[in-house]
């Protein structure tokens, strides 16, 4: 027996910085919890967006830094990582904020809340950091478990049961693809970090079945967590009986976390594969474009509107993955989860708005009349709804725009076609919102917002945002390229160039 | 280890029994017989464990998994208020679409097992593993054995706020129904 190699340990104290503070930010909000009341944990709730935005600073820092591996290759440090860490912990803070006076109103348990919705917030950072399918994975436990949790936080709410259940058996149904798939390429390639598998596929011998297979149950695993089709089934119900903050941080947040680790690892290190990989993807993209837009057109609850308004969002940004080969689709993927934030998070943040103890006003004729009542809150659902649309100058057109120009890039006109027949489609049932916002009667009167100023201060970050993002797209779209091009810096190995 | 006949012997018995414990945990109808089934499961994977020289894994195997988990998902089963009564506690679900799948997948994992150039492994002397484990947890892998631990307390934190019983229900309590 030899002596403990302590030069074995790489630390790195730098890079994890920011998961340090909401890990143990986590433990702290459970803590502090012991002095507060249920009926107001707003104070835990400003306790974390503080954290949160704590956390968020020191990513920003890292933002410019030279891209470069952690502990061993297990993280990668640099502007991709620091891009999606920003991007989750905004959409943490989001709901944090949209969840202060919810989370009293509803008697949720406020430490255990805001302690899971940031360990959901370090899985997800963790997603998009890991530079090892091990990381990956482990992130994506972190963030599963406290999002079923969260999923089912309203006990006695047998919606939100059915939710919380029906997540979690999915959920681990699908961990199990993903877990085999990641055996099957430790056994094709001998290595579980991500740049050895890279360097692994430009062997000769390695152009084997079993690596293909473990990249197709890798597929099939990230698809269940994105809800693309046909791997959606869960994504309506979740949705639909989680508490709303939650819905929102799994439309946006769980979303922006599977595909950092999605694009990272397909887009970045399996690019040899890519032939392969992109035409399953060409399918998976028109189908759960197609799906989504079709179903949300018949829903009246809105909740399960926004669910399969999400899951065609993400048939659009597996357009930009199916568009590897062209050097601008992983910057438009970037952006176009950066505008998804603001405006989804927003449109959820109006239907908590309507939302009291008892009283779910979450159908679509609930809306009815409402800018007559509240033409502010109506003004925001419109302005989202629009951006969701793809109207343009808001976010959600020049995020579409982007990708789609990428498509074209990579000579995918069909599949440019799909999409943007699907934009058409979907138009009409952003629309209708609007339609029974503004021209129809009867509905619901809301709680008055003046008592709920933290929701107020939701809307108005999601708007402008909404509004900047579009306006200004050029500092965005240039910093989603940047950080995507220090992800492939990441990856030494990296002179293969995608072809189809 | 595994080039001596009565090595190959000893592993296509256990692969057997292991196979055939799975299948009755998946197929038998009672939820009891089910769970007893999987500790001949899990312990037939320690044996392949053990085969395969890897001694601190088919120890933990054993500990964790048939002391640990088949317990508890036993003792889970047991004081769950009638649950072995159910006469179909363990119904197949859509046996058509199922068995598709099942096809589909098995096609592909035999095509992939039989056209895959495995590498083989040199025989190595039987040895403790414990070091190198022990060695790598702390050293290559510490950052994931210490996020691994923060996963347990993430689902200890979830498990306790969903199962806890606290405030009175407002409603109807908390009946996992599903709406069809």
């Amino acid at each position: 027996m030899t002596q403990f190699n302590w030069s074995l340990i790489n630390f790195a104290w730098l890079p994890i910085l920011p998961l340090i503070v909401v890990a143990v930010g986590a433990m702290g909000v459970l803590l502090a919890g012991v002095q507060v009341d249920d009926e107001d944990s707003g104070a835990l709730g400003i306790l974390t967006i503080a954290l949160l935005v704590f956390a968020a600073v020191l990513s920003l820092l890292l933002f410019g830094g030279r891209p470069s591996v952690a502990f061993s290759g297990a993280l990668a440090a640099g502007g991709y990582t620091a891009y999606f860490d920003l991007l989750v912990l905004f959409a943490a803070a989001m709901t944090a904020l949209m969840s202060v006076e919810y989370a009293a109103d509803q008697g949720l348990a406020g430490a255990e809340y805001y302690a899971l919705l940031m360990f959901a917030a370090l899985g997800m950072m963790l997603m998009a950091a890991g530079d090892d399918l091990i990381v990956i994975f482990l992130g994506l436990e972190t963030m599963s478990i406290a999002i079923y949790a969260l999923a089912g936080f309203m006990r006695h709410d047998p919606r939100s049961n059915e939710a919380a259940l029906k997540y979690f058996l999915l959920g681990a149904f699908s961990t199990g693809f993903l877990l085999y798939g990641i055996a099957f390429i430790y056994g094709a390639t001998g290595s579980i970090k991500l740049e050895p598998i890279e360097a692994a596929l430009s062997r000769p011998a390695t152009d084997n079945a079993l690596l293909l297979a473990g990249v197709g149950l890798l597929l099939i695993g990230f698809g269940f967590k994105i809800a693309a089709v046909p791997f959606h089934m869960w994504a309506p119900d979740a949705y639909e009986g989680a508490p709303t903050p939650v819905t929102a941080f799994m439309a946006v947040g769980v979303k922006a976390a599977a595909f950092a680790a999605f694009v990272r690892i397909f887009m970045v290190h399996l690019g040899p594969l890519g032939p392969q990989w992109t035409m399953v993807l060409w399918v998976m993209a028109g189908l759960t474009m197609t799906v989504g837009n079709l179903a949300a057109l018949v829903q009246t609850n809105i909740k399960r509107m926004l669910a399969y308004s999400a899951i065609a969002h993400a048939g659009y940004i597996l357009v930009g993955m199916t568009a590897a080969a062209a050097p601008r689709a992983g910057g438009a993927i970037l952006y176009y989860l950066l505008g998804y934030a603001f405006t989804n998070l927003g449109a959820f943040t109006v239907v908590v708005a309507l939302e009291r103890r008892g009283a779910i006003h979450d159908n679509l004729a609930d809306y009815r009349g409402l800018a007559a009542r509240h033409p502010f809150l109506a003004a925001a659902m419109a302005l989202f709804m629009l951006s969701l649309a793809g109207v343009p100058p808001l976010a959600g057109f020049f995020g579409k725009f982007y990708i789609f120009s990428a498509a074209l890039d990579a000579h995918l006109l069909w599949l440019t076609i799909i999409a943007v027949i699907n934009s058409v489609i979907s138009a009409y049932y952003y629309l209708s919102v609007l339609i029974a916002m503004y021209v129809r009667e009867g509905g619901v009167e809301p709680a008055a917002l003046r008592t709920r100023p933290a929701l107020i201060a939701t809307l108005v970050i999601a708007a402008a945002g909404t509004v900047a993002i579009g306006l200004f797209p050029q500092p965005y779209i240039t910093s989603a390229a940047g950080a995507f091009v220090s992800a492939l810096g990441n990856a030494p190995h990296h002179h293969v160039v995608l072809s189809r | 280890m595994l080039n001596s006949l009565a090595a190959q012997a000893i592993f296509y018995v256990i692969a057997a029994l292991t196979v055939g414990f799975a299948a009755l945990v998946a197929f038998s109808r009672n939820i009891v017989y089910s769970a007893f089934a999987l500790v001949g499961a899990l312990m037939g994977v320690a044996g392949v464990y053990i085969l395969l020289a890897a001694d601190f894994v088919a120890m933990v195997q054993v500990l964790l998994y048939v002391g640990g988990i088949v317990v508890l998902t036993i003792f889970a089963v047991m004081l769950t208020q009638g649950i072995g009564d159910l006469a179909v506690s363990n119904r197949a679900v859509g046996p058509g679409a199922g068995l598709a799948v099942v096809a589909l997948a098995g096609a592909v994992m035999l095509y992939a097992t039989l056209r895959t150039p495995w590498h083989l492994a040199t025989a190595v002397a039987v040895a403790s593993t414990t070091y190198g484990i022990g060695n790598a947890f702390l050293g290559v892998y510490v950052l994931p054995f210490e996020i691994a631990s923060l996963v347990l307390l993430a689902a200890l934190v979830g498990a306790v706020t969903i199962s806890r019983q606290d405030t009175p229900p407002p409603a109807d309590g908390a009946a996992e129904k599903g709406r069809s």
